[in-house]
């Protein structure tokens, strides 16, 4: 059965402004923080003077160091702990990048927070550093020596197999740094409540914030709350603990006051992850006929002194074709940053801007039509494991959209095509493919005499519409109105709240709603099937208000990892499962046209073909595929961080400097979804979408911008001072 | 942001009077949209500002008698979507769409934009970047740093920002004047004399004086504004700093020869750039792809081009161009 078109369950408390975000609460007798940053690019504090901050009117604390009795380190989210970053600020005199905290300021007012901010001066000793992957003073380390459970992904002899190819392309792409910068600012209020600890952020990690703090602060977790109910844009910016979280609710404790935090957007380029630099070197070994016989691809990923954030480039680039040899190499580049982290697609962005532009560069090569090399080198099983993908529908996603789009009208000449206007027009295309993860999921659900049955369960609402597919699914199974669905996600009063990222949310939370609704039909003595009357079955149960508790594992997962997944640790499963390897695949098709003098590319209509299984909530879904389509254009022509390397840091720090894409960038996004169930994976038959929509995308911009100019784009973003 | 005196004069002749006694560093408050952003980064430190956004004597926009007028009140967003300006002048009304955001035009004032101050990185980042303009003698990060957008033409050792602006640079392709108050009595001056260029002195950006105030701002009448665009290219297509622009405006005989020419370079300069020698060098002239493209060569020609961002000088040589011609298709309609 196909799911019926229903709009947002939300969208009239987001619309009409009654959604209630993390700081958006105004509780009595609020405080308010700032944090003072270092302006030095690495080395020590010598001293701290605040004496002007204390000075300053309605000041109450000014705290520049924490004992670590008090405020533990809160461990590396990638490294077995609970934060996007090792390093806890106020710990120690150290300044290991610029625009790290070196004090915090609460206020009775957020001017006076922020002026006693600006009034602290530190006296530092200042010491070499290195932000950019090839400064002097950036030191590498291969990642399957450092970190050998992130393994580069080895299947055959590719250099052998490389070396003795008819064809070759060896091309190396570089990748820069960009920032998140979600709508709503990283921010918290913080509130005790006698001994427990009340903490109210956007957070797509409400069970890492609560495990996390607990452990820094020496509490008990079962004594912290985090409430999360939505959040104005994560993108992985707000998928671990923060280290702002320890030292706001120490201030609180101190005060006896609740503590609001909203870190201001300079400062969030500094106290939150990003995407790092990365460089991408793509062999790529043919026949004349452009067959894949091998594939190489070595990757420099930047990450911080103080973690190894592991680069994951070759899980997909290993596994979009039918290649028999590849081989992986990632390097860790260790800079004086913060540590990197996850931004949508985080791996899979640059991987495939990186391998699907070399791809294309083998199609011209071998003088095949883009498409068809692609359809000539598709698989069913997977390359690395030998086990059959769950699903694989990407040759559908090429064929249907090279129709929809009217790819056969493409003049394959470079340069060949022109607008009325004068403007080159080129068409790219480019494939994606994003990993199936899923994680264990606790799904409370409960039947009230009014005929309302709410449930509660793992998941945070970020945007991506897991409210309504979590609403639809209760509704279709009992055949009830959608509005009679509560819905409670990214709340750890009603379930751990395991890290929603990585595209798994609906597909981790949907077959455990799906097994409570079992449960909840055998408690309301209905069938297994068909509509409920859901208050009168209440009313014959004879109790108030029946409830279940069920849980749900990834495809063969043990079930200890609901026991991980209940200490905040992370405990997502896959894309390799026992019986089967699961991805969720995607083609992208794009138009851009290069004015005549001027050089502007614009993107005038894209399309994306999807492969994500069922589509779970028709509206969300399309809106999923318009904002990641959007962030792949943004990545693709938009947005770099610049680094001044004298300095340090990332300088465009501002939504002006920072140029994100606007609704002028933005054209004809067309898209169409193969709407397969996976039944492999889950009875619900859902895989991924979220980061799926925008990878690929750059690479086929780049790829257009080839068709129309006969010039490569190996480095993104792609400017107006590149095709001049 | 440190504490600083609000006063909320009732008349311009009020607002005159508090300048007159206020302390020196004392700002004046209209639209808001640059000030309060340097406040709270800590570029400025005003100890008091002067607020004039109410005052309406200030906001009348007239379009008659030989002249267009422009309280120096009145919203961007209002003199953009004024139908005189946009049917007589389109360079000017195109100046200010393609300025900011929608929201920043509805509070932004024409006056005060005027004299938005640069979006140099350095300038804005804070004390431990060196920034003669704000702290002088601290010397010009950079010159040896991210310059992709700095300035091209009018830049000296001391510093290389861009003046930021569209509004004036369609203006002082118009000959606007400007009229101010001060204690000492109105007096009016040309556009072209407003701002001036670095030198060893970046601090000082304009050549009113400390007690003054902009009244309004006059544009002659002339038939070269129905002949007129403005053309901004920039890193995306709203909402961004200029790379390279051009306000053109010609006038054509019956024969298509160019009677009157007029081109001003934004995004390029360290102030608003009047591009004379190349509207000298289009006047006689059928108006063609190369003739117009020589006016462009002309106008780049004394450009001293930044590490990364040289291309920006071929960059602005084919913005000119394309203005020009632009202009010449409205010029004939």
């Amino acid at each position: 059965m196909k799911t019926p078109d229903l709009g947002r369950v939300d969208a009239h408390e987001k619309v009409t402004g009654t959604a209630s975000y993390g700081a958006d609460r105004v509780p009595d007798d609020l405080a308010y923080a700032m944090f003072a940053v270092a302006t030095i690019g690495k080395g020590r504090t010598v001293s701290i003077d605040t004496a002007a901050a204390e000075a300053v009117p309605g000041v109450r604390l000014v705290l520049t160091r924490f004992d670590e009795d008090e405020l533990r380190g809160p461990g590396f989210l990638m490294g077995g702990g609970f934060a996007f970053q090792s390093l806890q600020p106020l710990l120690s005199d150290v300044v290991a990048y610029r625009g790290q905290p070196i004090a915090l300021i609460v206020a009775d007012t957020l001017v006076a927070a922020t002026e006693a901010a600006d009034l602290v001066r530190a006296r530092y000793e200042i010491e070499p550093f290195a932000v950019g992957i090839d400064d002097e003073g950036a030191t590498s380390v291969l990642q399957e020596e450092a970190l050998p459970w992130f393994p580069d992904v080895k299947v055959g002899d590719a250099e052998t197999a490389y070396a003795a190819s008819p064809v070759q392309i060896d091309e190396t792409y570089l990748h820069p740094a960009q920032h998140q910068v979600p709508m709503e600012l990283i921010s918290s209020v913080v509130q005790w409540k006698g001994d427990r600890l009340v903490v109210h952020e956007s957070t797509q990690n409400a069970g890492a914030l609560r495990h996390g703090v607990a452990a820094q602060l020496n509490l008990d977790p079962a004594d912290v709350d985090v409430i999360s109910p939505y959040i104005g844009g994560g993108f992985g910016s707000r998928n671990a603990l923060q280290p702002h979280i320890g030292p706001l609710a120490l201030a609180a404790r101190r005060l006896r006051r609740p503590v609001k935090l909203v870190i201001p957007r300079r400062q969030t380029f500094h106290t939150g992850s990003f995407r790092p630099v990365s460089r991408h070197r793509i062999r790529l070994g043919a026949d004349p006929s452009g067959r894949l016989l091998a594939a190489l691809h070595d990757a420099d990923h930047q990450t911080s002194r103080h973690d190894l954030y592991p680069a994951m480039y070759t899980e997909i680039t290993s596994r979009l074709y039918a290649v028999p040899n590849f081989g992986g190499r990632q390097r860790l580049v260790q800079t004086d940053v913060q540590t990197p982290g996850f931004m949508r697609a985080p791996n899979e962005g640059p991987a495939s801007f990186a391998f699907e532009s070399a791809v294309d560069v083998l199609a011209y090569a071998t003088g095949q039509d883009p498409v068809e090399l692609r359809l000539a080198n598709d698989t069913a099983t997977d390359p690395v494991t030998g086990l059959p993908f769950s699903s694989r529908h990407l040759a559908q996603c090429l064929t249907r959209g090279a129709e929809r789009f009217g790819w056969q009208k493409r003049d394959p000449r470079p340069g060949s095509m022109r607008a009325a206007d004068g403007s080159l027009v080129g068409l790219g295309v480019a494939v994606g493919a994003h990993p199936v993860l899923v994680a264990p999921a606790v799904a409370r659900m409960s039947a009230g005499a009014d005929g309302r049955v709410t449930v509660g369960v793992d998941g945070h609402e970020m945007g991506q519409g897991i409210r309504s597919a979590i609403a639809l699914l209760v509704a279709q199974d009992l055949g009830v109105p959608v509005q009679d669905v509560v819905v409670r996600v990214g709340d750890t009063r009603v379930a751990p709240q395991h890290l929603t990222a990585g595209a798994w949310g609906t597909a981790t939370a949907l077959p455990a709603v799906h097994k409570a609704l079992r449960e909840l039909r055998k408690r309301l003595g209905a069938g297994d099937t068909g509509t409920v009357e859901v208050a009168a079955a209440v009313r014959a149960t004879g109790h108030g208000s029946p409830e279940v508790e069920v849980t749900s594992v990834g495809p063969g997962q043990p079930p200890e990892m609901l026991d991980r997944s209940r200490a905040g640790l992370f405990s997502a499963a896959g894309p390799v499962f026992p019986d089967f390897t699961a991805f969720s695949w995607a083609a992208h098709f794009v138009e851009v046209r290069i004015e005549a003098t001027t050089r502007r590319i614009r993107v005038p209509r894209a399309l994306c073909v999807a492969d994500c299984g069922r589509v779970a909530s028709p509206v969300t879904a399309a809106s999923q595929v318009r904002g990641g389509v959007i962030w792949g254009i943004s990545e693709a022509l938009r947005e770099s961080s610049e680094v001044d390397p004298r300095f340090g840091g990332f300088l465009n720090t501002t939504l002006e400097e920072y140029p994100v894409a606007v609704n002028a960038d933005i054209a004809e996004i067309d898209f169409d979804f193969i709407d397969e169930p996976d039944l492999l994976l889950s009875e619900v038959g859902v895989k991924g979408l979220g980061e799926l929509t925008m990878i690929g995308v750059a690479a086929a911009v780049a790829n257009a911008v080839f068709h129309a100019t006969g010039q490569r784009q190996n480095r993104l973003p792609i400017r107006i001072e590149d095709v001049m | 942001m440190r504490s600083f005196a609000y006063v909320v004069p009732d008349s311009v002749a009020g607002a005159v009077d508090a300048l007159a006694a206020a302390e020196p560093g004392t700002k004046i408050l209209a639209g808001g949209t640059t000030l309060y952003d340097l406040m709270k980064l800590g570029v400025e430190a005003p100890p008091a500002v002067i607020d004039i956004h109410r005052l309406a004597e200030l906001t009348e926009i007239s379009t008659g008698e030989g002249e267009l007028s422009f309280g120096a009140g009145a919203k961007m967003a209002e003199v953009a979507d004024h139908p005189v300006v946009r049917r007589d002048y389109p360079a000017l009304s195109e100046s200010l769409w393609r300025a900011a955001s929608q929201q920043l035009r509805n509070m932004a004032t024409v006056g005060g934009n005027l004299l938005q101050r640069t979006r140099c990185g350095y300038f804005r980042g804070g004390a431990e970047f060196g920034c003669n303009k704000r702290d002088p003698g601290s010397g010009c990060a950079a010159l040896e740093g991210l310059d992709r957008t700095h300035a091209l033409l009018g830049a000296s050792d001391a510093c290389i920002a861009t003046y930021p602006g569209d509004w004036a640079v369609a203006l002082i392709a118009f000959d606007a004047e400007l009229d101010v108050v001060g204690p000492r009595g109105e007096r009016t001056l040309p556009l072209g004399d407003l701002h001036v260029e670095p030198g060893d002195n970046p601090v000082l950006e304009h050549t009113l004086a400390a007690d003054e105030l902009i009244l309004r701002i006059r544009v002659p009448a002339t038939p070269a504004g129905r002949g007129s665009t403005y053309h901004k290219i920039r890193d995306r297509e709203s909402y961004a700093f200029a790379l390279t622009s051009a306000a053109a405006a010609v006038t054509l005989d019956a024969q298509g020869t160019v009677t009157d020419c007029r081109i001003g370079l934004g995004g390029v300069a360290t102030r608003p750039w009047r591009a004379t020698a190349a509207e000298r060098s289009l006047l006689g002239e059928q108006l063609t792809m190369g003739t117009a493209r020589h006016a462009g060569e002309v106008a780049f020609a004394d450009a001293r081009p930044v590490r990364t961002g040289a291309f920006r000088v071929e960059l602005g040589i084919r913005t000119v161009t394309d203005a020009l011609l632009t202009a010449g298709k409205q010029a004939a309609r």
